[in-house]
């Protein structure tokens, strides 16, 4: 029995690491080299009906504790990104997560109803990004009325293909959220996108550097912001969680699932730790289901939220 | 023999003002900037021009304050790049990439702008007093950059119109030089359809090969995705872009238009063809 082995609905993943959507995402020989270096599951750069550009550069910005983007919903469009599915599926056996964006609930609709051409394991309804506002307005995933909308058409037209809802934080309370997205249909909630959007501004020529001027942030300094998301989606819904937003190290995928998350995303990991990061914690869940004594890292899901302290632990 | 790999980039935004511009001419120019840090040929940069758009770009050389970039004017950006002046400010984030390895006895061989990169490389290598033949093409005299040092350093060259050096394409001059003086290994950077030669050619010779190959890019860090070739799914801006033979091999794309920036390859069909 392989002790890191995780479910998530229809599927089981032989690692509890997801590659995050938006992170080597765009084309099928991409994708397949990240599941062959220990993904458990791995998702599509979000697409929709058309292809988009995107932001113009810099669009992506390292600083000290983080990485802003404002990549801006750059994909190829569905027609394209059903051949890289297609293509991906070809060559591995890994989970693959399709992750769809709609400029309007109806659109929404529509890339799901193409994106089941290519029978992916399961789509993900990616109603968070922060960086197209000027073009699309408040993000779905703001509003009550509008995340239940998507995500009820995504589900109607989804079939029998599991439905993930990406949430962000940006909103009024991720729990009700979460407990709305199940309410209208959702197997499963990912949380979080990147946080803010964040600035940072060039001071030697008085300038914001990026070129939409903010972006969404993610990596370590948003990890705490996700687990206490995911903590309050566990307390709202009993849907399984894809726990993302700044897992870097093994301690933090541990602190994920004790949240209350089912599985793992990562993304800015790949820039701190390279391609061998998937490698790096599944062998440190390894070692820390050993440690511990547990036949399956599912022992310690949720287990922050009721289980007194272990004997001998001096809390 | 491999250099010593430089730290893993952080991939973070430095501005710096432009400490020198040298036009080769109207159209080319090199910018001095800062050094920032240290470097290997065929690593690049990304250089931003506040509020107007960031680019990569190949080092052209390093020396003990400053670090070179040479800029030929294609687009938009180039053209508002190699517009300006000494005492600009601009932004680097970098080193990215994998660099050459120093092979002596290597033929280098840079094809127009391409030169960029050989030429550090055999900067690097004349300091290091390790032999090598340098090869130089371009379509005419005026598409040459650093004609003066090439010519110090006893360049083969050639132009598409006899304008400077041996009329035709640089790779053939390549079988006459590997008659004459056998060389270890060949490491070039130039337009794909020239490196695409040199790759044949190098198999015809058995020789080892180190080759830098340009796509889109974005992020620099190994994250977006945007320059993982098709077959292997390789990212140029981390395992790259000099790429060996057994990298190579597992390409796909080589010859195909590139991807653009919504990760679309021009000339695709609509609709999918992909089902079954």
């Amino acid at each position: 029995m392989n002790p890191i082995q995780t479910t998530l609905p229809g599927l089981t993943l032989a690692s509890p690491l997801v590659l995050a959507s938006g992170i080597l995402g765009l084309t099928a020989s991409s994708l397949a080299r990240v599941a062959s270096l220990g993904a458990g599951a791995v998702t599509t750069k979000s697409f929709g009906v058309e292809p988009r550009a995107g932001h113009k550069a810099p669009s992506i910005l390292p600083y000290e504790h983080g990485i802003l983007n404002c990549v801006g919903l750059s994909n190829p469009g569905v027609d394209q990104m059903i051949r890289e599915i297609w293509a991906y599926r070809a060559r591995s056996v890994v989970p693959i997560i399709a992750s769809v964006f709609g400029k309007t609930v109806e659109e929404f609709g529509v890339v799901t109803a193409r994106a089941l051409e290519a029978e992916p394991d399961m789509i993900e309804a990616n109603v968070s990004c922060p960086n197209v506002a000027a073009e699309f307005g408040v993000p779905f995933g703001a509003d009550f009325g509008s995340c239940a909308q998507v995500t009820g058409i995504v589900k109607k037209n989804a079939g029998r293909i599991p439905v993930a809802v990406k949430l962000t934080v940006n909103c009024p309370a991720i729990g009700r959220m979460a407990g709305v997205c199940e309410e209208h249909g959702a197997d499963v909630i990912t949380a979080i996108n990147t946080i803010g959007p964040g600035m940072l501004i060039a001071t030697d020529v008085r300038r914001p550097v990026l070129s939409n001027l903010t972006g969404g942030v993610s990596g370590p300094a948003v990890f705490p912001v996700a687990l206490r998301a995911v903590w309050e989606v566990r307390k709202h819904t009993t849907l399984p969680i894809i726990g993302v937003g700044g897992v870097t190290t093994v301690d933090h995928a541990v602190q994920m699932l004790m949240a209350g998350a089912t599985a793992v995303g990562i993304g800015s990991a790949v820039h701190y730790g390279g391609v061998d990061v998937f490698q790096t914690i599944n062998e440190g869940l390894r070692e820390f289901a050993r440690a511990n004594g547990l036949a399956s890292l599912g022992a310690v899901i949720g287990t922050a939220h009721s289980e007194p302290p272990p004997r001998g632990s001096g809390a | 023999m491999m250099t010593q790999a430089v730290p893993p980039a952080s991939g973070m935004l430095r501005m710096c003002r432009i400490l020198e511009v040298v036009a080769h001419s109207p159209v080319l120019k090199s910018f001095l900037v800062p050094r920032l840090f240290d470097a290997l040929p065929g690593q690049f940069v990304n250089l931003w021009l506040p509020g107007i758009d960031e680019k990569p770009f190949s080092i052209s050389g390093i020396r003990e304050t400053c670090m070179e970039l040479s800029v030929k004017a294609v687009g938009p950006f180039t053209r508002r790049l190699i517009e300006c002046a000494e005492g600009e400010w601009v932004g680097i984030r970098g080193p990215f990439g994998n660099g050459f390895p120093l092979e002596p006895g290597a033929l280098l061989v840079g094809g127009g702008i391409g030169m960029a990169p050989i030429r550090f490389l055999a900067q690097m290598m004349a300091e290091r007093g390790l032999p090598c033949t340098l090869v130089c093409g371009a379509r005419t005299r005026a598409d040459l950059i650093f004609e003066p040092e090439l010519l110090r350093w006893g360049c083969h060259m050639s132009t598409d119109d006899g304008s400077c050096g041996t009329c035709g394409q640089v790779t053939d001059l390549l079988d006459g030089l590997m008659a004459e003086h056998p060389a270890s290994a060949v490491c070039a950077a130039g337009p794909e359809p020239m490196l695409l030669r040199i790759m044949e050619f190098a198999d015809r010779w058995s020789l080892p090969y180190h080759i830098s190959f340009e796509r889109y890019m974005k992020c620099g860090i190994g994250i977006c995705g945007q320059c993982c070739v098709d077959g292997s799914g390789i990212r140029l801006c981390i395992e790259g872009p000099v790429l060996n033979r057994d990298q190579t091999r597992l390409v796909t794309e080589f010859g195909l238009p590139h991807r653009d920036a919504s990760g679309l390859r021009p000339g695709t069909p609509a609709s999918p063809l992909g089902k079954r």
